[in-house]
């Protein structure tokens, strides 16, 4: 059962970020919502690349050939995160730009076009 | 549709979801003992290959080094939607005074903040100079660098506030380091090209495991990371810093911090 | 010669747009419009020269020179292969026809629309080119967030609105791809699309490789805006400014479905289970994008609102072409794709041009307006008779095949579906036209309910230059047929058979012989006849008699009006249907 924990818990982030999008009344509270929803790419990347025993694969003071973690899922999350921050900027961007011109940041309130 | 509308569908879904994730995580590979082919043949080789001791560094600045330049270029749009969008609406000046809550007076800035902010900004600052030399060797690189350098400067904002800020940290200025760092980048990729190998391959000495020099192209590929990262971070401050500014016509007088 | 140019075309524009950006408040007025459209030109030429130069075989390029060690793939790889060089040299001449179009109309912010723009390529170029599923995974973040920012550009509250509807749901279509990558990467350990596909062949009947296959596909068709994934994309298309609605419409939308095609063709080439849920949903999700889309231009006013919804039903089209799994059926795709990519990006400009000149982009406002602009409408007219499926061009030589492979199939009703999609968007093109151009219909039933606004783009620059991209453009689409068709057979044998003798070895799809006989033009011509009839009929409204026109109208509600009412604007939906289409995924898993 402890096996099954990380992939359960990425499923649970992910699902629950979704509730969070859906049923936002808030634009800001929408975007961390998503940011929730990337922690679950987190958990689920970093789970895939444990490995039992093993430490970081930094072989700084360890020899290489220590069991290490898979350095690639790692990479892949510090891409993960970077696209997290320039997505996270732009949002933010945009939702202070809209609160100016509507003074509002509910979602369901903004409705490009329809008016 | 209605917020109930939404929200049966949203649960119907998740019905169907639900026991579909379930029956995954249970055919998923078994946590920390399956096999991981591609991770395990970097850690095995990319010491002896590359001479770097950090294996997430070899694989983000030369294995998979394309996959890098193309993020930094997404981190390079993301800022420039981000100008874009703020600045378009603000125009170019800086000449203006800080916005205020209604209600709520500016309170002039304590000497405590600006000694902390003075004694802590330099120190921030070298950290981050170090995280990013260090990449090739240990945990750290280009990207966790060049953020702490970003916030390093942003420490100058909030010990000597918006006026020295603006002095230490103009706007072109960061954008030339930010769009310099990527074409250094790029650059460092076609010197493969120049000398008949491929792009990206990694034609400069190694160097000795261990040390700030070892990595070979990897080195000016992760100077170029903290060029761009430290640079489009402190854009991105910078913008939204300016969005707590006021056109010098919009308000009273108010105190200048 | 030839092996030195796969990284350039990305490479390029990359530094280019970097070395903008870091020079740009020093750089006079007109050099960033000159040396965008010189990088994109050259760029487009080295696509070219690859698309001629793999004829035979694809080109491969490994990124670093790291070449695979006893079958292992350290680096990363672009396998050039011609359906990928050709598209990727098609976006580029769209680039440079938007560029063209778009001449001087940027010039106030340092060169940002440039360095957009040419980000925007190179990720575009790189998707087409990649063989390394992360690395797809990059550029198509690249993609979207240049088109996010491209989105708001004009700062208007529409669309800010609209690229937060747009940021949103595509932002959560990239993290369930890269949910989709770690499951995967999880199960096999590779990243590269020969290796992964070697793995799923090895695990036949996986729940992990199903699973992922459903989020990487719901990805892309985010990106696709195939139902009921593709409410974002009426919002985002109509308020982004022109030029970059062009290059939304012509290409970022069908690059989506392209990535679902190059994932089927090469990691799930031998996943049975995955091929059913092509053939069966992604087929059905397709004719319902094209009839869906089409029923809902239809109903709109807002002139690039109605080609965005025209954009989802010609791109439902391209996925019920993938879906059957054919290689007629996937040459008709490519053709289309192309085909559509010219018609649509020159309807977008002309509708810029009646931005910038009557100042409005509101059918009914705009009526009669156009009279003065007779070239304008002239070539309007074309674009609306050739999305109806004028039997003339590439569009329609797309169609046919498409058609073909379905009765070949035992799915005769696919066509007639199809054709409803493109009879019903020709029809709303149409009557927009006859509207705007020619002062008709008066009275303007359902659409009138639409959502719109005032909107305006500056007028600096003169008619021919604006003309002249959508001109030739038509032009291209109306000659290029035969040729064209040609071509996309043999790039469709190459597509659907990545992975023969020089990378993996042995065929995956059984090819299927070029059809003896052109393809019949008997389906066209109805879907020509019924889209005139229908824009007649909505332009005449004035003249039905009274009864007719209430049956019109409780007609016309029941079928419009329930649909508009679905397309909300609203965020939580969109996220809530995405929900919906996830379920779907997995019902269908679960049946086939």
């Amino acid at each position: 059962m402890i096996a099954l924990l990380p992939w359960l818990v990425a499923v649970w982030l992910f699902g629950i970020g979704l509730y969070g999008i859906v049923t936002s009344r808030n634009f800001v509270h929408l975007i961390g919502c998503l940011s929730v929803v990337q922690a679950s790419t987190y958990v689920l990347l970093l789970a895939v690349g444990y490995r039992g025993g093993a430490g970081a694969p930094i072989f700084y003071t360890h020899p290489p050939g220590t069991p290490a973690v898979d350095p690639v899922v790692q990479a892949l999350v510090l891409t993960d995160i970077v696209i997290g921050a320039a997505v996270t900027a732009l949002l933010l961007a945009l939702a202070l730009q809209l609160h100016k011109r509507r003074g509002t940041l509910d979602p369901d309130e903004l409705r490009p076009l329809h008016r | 549709m209605t917020r109930t509308a939404r929200l049966l569908l949203f649960a119907l879904s998740c019905l169907v979801l639900a026991p579909a994730t379930l029956a995954l995580a249970w055919h998923m590979p078994a946590f920390g003992a399956h096999p991981l082919p591609y991770g395990e043949a970097i850690n095995a080789v990319a010491t002896a290959e590359r001479h770097v001791t950090n294996m997430v560094s070899a694989v983000n600045f030369d294995y998979r080094g394309i996959d890098t330049l193309g993020e930094e270029s997404m981190l390079l749009c993301a800022v420039t939607g981000v100008s874009v969008l703020l600045r378009g609406a603000r125009g170019e000046s800086t000449r203006a005074r800080p916005g205020r809550v209604h209600g709520q007076p500016l309170r002039p800035r304590s000497t405590a903040m600006t000694l902390i902010g003075r004694v802590a900004a330099p120190v921030v600052l070298l950290f981050g100079v170090y995280v990013a030399l260090h990449a090739m060797s240990t945990p750290g690189g280009g990207f966790q660098g060049g953020v702490i350098i970003a916030s390093g400067l942003l420490l100058a904002f909030l010990g000597d506030g918006y006026r020295t800020w603006r002095r230490i940290v103009p706007s072109h200025l960061m954008d030339a380091i930010e769009g310099g760092g990527a074409l250094l980048f790029a650059l460092s990729g076609l010197l493969g090209l120049l000398t008949g190998a491929a792009f990206l391959a990694n034609v400069l000495p190694f160097g000795e495991p261990g040390s700030v020099t070892s990595g070979g192209l990897m080195i000016p590929i992760n100077l170029g990371v903290a060029g761009a990262v430290a640079g489009g971070f402190a854009v991105l401050f910078g913008e939204f810093l300016e969005e707590t500014r006021v056109e010098l016509s919009d308000r009273p007088a108010g105190g200048d911090t | 010669m030839m092996h030195l140019l796969p990284p350039l075309p990305v490479a390029g524009p990359l530094a280019v747009a970097a070395l903008l950006l870091a020079t740009s408040r020093l750089l006079p007025a007109r050099v960033p419009d000159t040396v965008a459209l010189l990088t994109v030109l050259l760029a487009t030429a080295a696509c070219v020269a690859m698309a001629v130069g793999t004829a035979a075989t694809p080109l491969t390029y490994w990124f670093g020179g790291w070449t695979p060690r006893d079958g292992l793939v350290l680096g990363v790889g672009f396998v050039v292969d011609q359906p990928g060089a050709a598209l990727a040299a098609f976006i580029g001449l769209l680039f440079a026809a938007t560029l063209v179009f778009a001449w001087g109309y940027y010039d106030e912010v340092h060169a940002h629309f440039h360095v957009l723009m040419l980000l925007f390529l190179a990720g575009m170029i790189g998707f087409c080119l990649t063989h390394d599923l992360f690395n797809l995974f990059v550029w198509f973040e690249l993609i979207s967030v240049a088109a996010f920012a491209l989105t708001g550009y004009q700062l208007r509250q529409s669309a800010l609105e609209a690229a937060l509807n747009f940021t949103v749901v595509n932002t959560l279509g990239s993290y369930l791809m890269l949910a989709g990558i770690g499951l995967l990467y999880a199960r096999i350990g590779a990243l590269d699309f020969t290796g992964l596909g070697r793995g799923v062949a090895a695990h036949p009947g996986d729940v992990v490789v199903a699973a992922a296959f459903t989020l990487l596909a719901s990805g892309l068709l985010i990106k696709g805006a195939q139902v009921p994934f593709h409410f974002w994309l009426a919002d985002a298309h109509a308020v982004a400014p022109s030029p970059v609605s062009v290059v939304f419409s012509g290409a970022m939308v069908a690059l989506g479905v392209f990535g679902v095609g190059r994932l089927t063709w090469t990691v799930f080439a031998d996943s049975l289970p995955v091929h059913a849920v092509v053939h069966a949903l992604l087929l059905g999700l397709g004719c319902a994008s094209a009839v869906v889309g089409g029923l809902m231009a239809l109903a709109q006013r807002h002139l690039k609102r109605l080609l965005a919804f025209s954009t989802i039903s010609h791109t439902g089209i391209l996925l019920a072409g993938l879906a059957l799994l054919r290689q007629d059926a996937t040459a008709g795709m490519l053709a289309y794709l192309v085909g559509h990519g010219l018609v649509k990006a020159a309807l977008f400009m002309l509708a810029g041009i009646l931005l910038a000149l009557c100042g409005a982009i509101d059918e009914i406002t705009l009526r009669g307006q156009g009279r003065a602009l007779w070239p304008v409408g002239i070539a309007f007219g074309a674009g609306g008779l050739l999305l109806a499926g004028l039997p003339f061009g590439i569009l329609q030589h797309g169609l046919g095949l498409i058609d073909a492979a379905a009765h070949a199939e035992g799915r005769g009703w696919v066509g007639p579906v199809l054709t409803v999609g493109t009879a019903l968007t020709g029809a709303a093109v149409l009557r927009a036209g006859g509207r705007i151009f020619l002062n008709l219909g008066p009275d303007p039933g359902f659409e009138s309910r639409a959502p719109t606004e005032a909107d305006r783009e500056k007028a600096d620059r003169p008619l021919w230059l604006m003309l002249a991209p959508p001109a030739v453009m038509l032009l291209a689409a109306v000659v290029s047929g035969g040729p064209a068709a040609g071509f996309a057979m043999r790039a469709a044998g190459q597509a659907m058979q990545p992975d023969s003798a020089h990378i993996l070895g042995g065929p995956s799809l059984p090819p299927t012989p070029f059809p003896a006989e052109p393809p019949g033009t008997g389906l066209a011509w109805i879907s020509v006849a019924v889209a005139i009839a229908l824009a007649g009929l909505l332009l005449m409204r004035h003249r039905l008699p009274r009864r007719a026109l209430a049956l019109n109208d409780r007609v016309s509600d029941a079928v419009v009006g329930s649909m508009a009412r679905l397309h909300t604007g609203r965020i939580g939906d969109y996220v809530t249907w995405m929900v919906f289409g996830l379920a779907l995924f997995v019902v269908s898993f679960v049946l086939t």
